[in-house]
């Protein structure tokens, strides 16, 4: 069976559900977010990532109507919402705090805004106990919010914000308050249910992981611009930058005079050593400085020299993590640079052939690194 | 360590008794079954029985009753609607100044109070009675309602408000069906703060009354000149009585309130 891969954003008959043009957002004279353009298309999981501070909840408030942008239009299926307010936007947030009305049953939560909507009775009943099987909630209706569990208290802000069956879900770090276990079912219980309902969702995470597992693109942000957006695995293997680099989990970055090659780049990263080989259709715009970023786990570690690699260094152990499925070693490489080379442990502890202060070979592939602009 | 010492303890026996022995006394006297204040001639119920058919008195509570329901009711609307707009509005210019002026009556002295009251009455030719004695306490319990009202609004999570917007609520709506439930407590004790403030105030009222409409304290006030009666006990008891329910429920409704509101909080930062 042929499936088509979901990419509105590769085609150009899609419109998009929501369209950042040109926004931009002041409070007093700091600028949080700094003219950002960004379409998102309907049906999308599409992640804000970035470190606290950069504008993420920001631009979920613009999205939501609570903040106007200061410059620039924000469009929902084509129309500005500049003066809509939010009780009128097909759009519902699921607050960081998760903002549970206390006086009210989970019941009544979940009932509170399609009851604004002077849904019929019947089919409000219908409505909420469809959403209370949905997260999982039938048997807590009648208990008020402080009577049950964080995790459920968070099942009931989606189901509540899910209830309108709106065209934008906002999910602002959902999660964060969750240990990692429970954490991890949601994120799955979240793509079911995003699966299920075909509602678009914009999650705000500072947890890279989380983000890559969930989105179906990322958007990595940088005081108040968006830096990189791309699916979970371009973001990963092809990063633009050297901050999305190393945002977007562990890398090694070795700086260096780069000189152009048929197919790339060789990287002079140390006097009197061997240029490193880059092969990469990227051209970069200035020549001469460049970083070659390549992530632990590509980079292989052996006693001899191998033959094949396109790439090889010599250097020693200088530190061992054990993370029990995988052991990153630090190794120290001529001219003091420390690269980080990750390996499975696929073998008892008592078998591992490399130790401390060992020599080893470090290589990689010529498509391993990645060039990047200085 | 021991806890109870002679000093301890006769220190506070003193200073109860500094407190309450006047109100005891008076109490006491009003089941004396003489007429004479001071002598004590057995205990009767009498004096409560004469006030019953004391029509001036019955006139002057009733007229009490009315001003301080009605004036605490629209300093409550009042002040919750200047607290909210206050710890809502977030910074603009004069905040500060507002905020002062709204607290600025909890320092002045009555007497300047009730006397621009009675000034600007005048002013405008407003005939004094019941509608001003009204006027006159709504203006300075609304800033006992708003200072109470506030307390708890800079702590209400304005999120809560933005999630009732976000579900398709007005601006109204959201006040109504999520700020106002939850800050109720706060309200009603405001309320009634504002109903004993108004029921026992004497200087205020006596610049704003007319000869329509006199308050019970007034009244018992120009009666005492005249001479304690008994029967002017058996009402300051009734009076006492009224109050000391109006504050002992205001501040279990705010115990209650508080203890809930931790609990909220607590179980909205648990983690699971
Ligand atoms: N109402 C506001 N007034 C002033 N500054 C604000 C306001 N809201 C956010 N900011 C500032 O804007 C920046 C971005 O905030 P925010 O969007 O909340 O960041 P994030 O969610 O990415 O951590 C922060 O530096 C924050 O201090
Ligand atoms: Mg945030």
């Amino acid at each position: 069976m042929a499936q088509t891969v979901f990419a509105p954003w590769d085609d150009p008959t899609q419109r998009p559900l929501i369209q950042f043009k040109g926004v931009t957002k002041r409070f007093g004279e700091f600028v949080a977010i700094d003219n950002l353009t960004q379409d998102i298309y309907e049906k999308e999981f599409f992640a804000l990532l970035g470190p606290s501070g950069c504008g993420k909840t920001t631009m979920m408030r613009m999205l939501a109507g609570f903040e106007n942008p200061t410059e620039g239009q924000i469009l929902l299926a084509g129309q500005d919402m500049a003066h809509v307010p939010p009780n009128q936007r097909a759009v519902n947030m699921m607050f960081q705090s998760y903002a549970l009305f206390p006086h009210l049953t989970v019941w009544e939560n979940i009932a509170f805004g399609l009851k604004r909507q002077k849904m019929p009775r019947h089919d409000l009943d219908e409505r909420v106990d469809e959403m209370l099987r949905l997260t999982r909630l039938s048997k807590f209706a009648k208990r008020k919010p402080h009577q049950i569990s964080g995790g459920q208290r968070q099942r009931v802000a989606l189901a509540r914000s899910l209830a309108r069956a709106p065209k934008l879900l906002l999910l602002d770090e959902p999660l964060g308050a969750l240990d990692k276990k429970l954490r991890q079912d949601t994120q799955f219980e979240l793509m079911d249910i995003q699966e299920k309902t075909g509602t678009t969702f914009v999650i705000v995470t500072h947890d890279q992981e989380e983000a890559m597992t969930v989105a179906s693109r990322v958007a990595v942000m940088d005081e108040g611009s968006i830096i990189q957006v791309a699916t979970p695995a371009n973001i990963y293997e092809a990063p633009n930058s050297v901050y999305v680099a190393d945002f977007i989990g562990d890398v090694n970055i070795i700086e260096g005079a780069a000189t152009r090659t048929a197919e790339g780049y060789d990287i002079a990263w140390a006097e009197g050593q061997p240029p490193f080989h880059a092969k990469t259709p990227v051209v970069l715009g200035n020549g001469g400085p460049a970083y070659l970023a390549i992530r632990p786990e590509k980079i292989s570690i052996s006693a001899e020299k191998p033959d094949d690699a396109g790439n090889t260094v010599r250097g020693r152990i200088i530190d061992i993590a054990y993370l029990g499925n995988i052991s990153t070693y630090h190794v120290e490489i001529p001219g003091g640079t420390m690269i980080k080379a990750q390996s499975a442990n696929t073998r008892r502890l008592s078998r591992r052939s490399f130790t401390w202060e060992d020599e080893v070979w470090l290589s990689w592939t010529d498509t391993a690194g990645i060039v990047l602009e200085r | 360590m021991r806890r109870f010492t002679w000093f301890n303890a006769t220190s506070l026996t003193l200073g109860f008794a500094f407190l309450y022995l006047p109100m005891i006394i008076l109490v006491i006297y009003s089941f004396n079954a003489s007429k004479l204040v001071t002598v004590w001639a057995g205990f009767s119920t009498k004096w409560y029985g004469t006030l019953l058919q004391n029509q001036a008195f019955l006139d002057a509570a009733w007229v009490t009753i009315k001003v301080a329901v009605i004036s605490s009711t629209i300093a409550t609307v009042l002040g919750t609607m200047a607290a909210y707009v206050l710890v809502r509005a977030g910074r603009f210019a004069g905040r500060t100044l507002f905020s002062g002026m709204i607290y600025a009556p909890l320092v002045m002295p009555e007497v300047i109070t009730g006397l621009s009251l009675l000034l600007l009455f005048i002013g405008i030719g407003l005939d004094r009675g019941i509608f001003t004695i009204i006027l006159a306490h709504t203006t300075f319990a609304m800033c006992y309602v708003s200072v109470v009202v506030s307390s708890r609004l800079v702590s209400f999570d304005k999120s809560l408000e933005e999630a009732a917007l976000d579900l398709g609520c007005s601006a109204f709506d959201a006040f109504r069906l999520v700020t106002l439930p939850i800050i109720a407590p706060a309200v009603i004790s405001g309320w009634l703060l504002a109903f004993t403030l108004s029921l026992d105030d004497l200087v205020i009222a006596s610049f704003t009354a007319g000869p329509s409409a006199t308050t019970l304290p007034i009244k018992i006030f120009s009666a005492v000149r005249l001479g304690v009666s008994p029967e002017i006990n058996a009402l300051s008891t009734i009076m006492i009585g009224l109050v000391s329910i109006g504050v002992i429920s205001a501040s279990i409704i705010s115990k209650r309130a508080a203890v809930a509101q931790q609990r909220d909080e607590q179980a909205a930062a648990r983690t699971s």
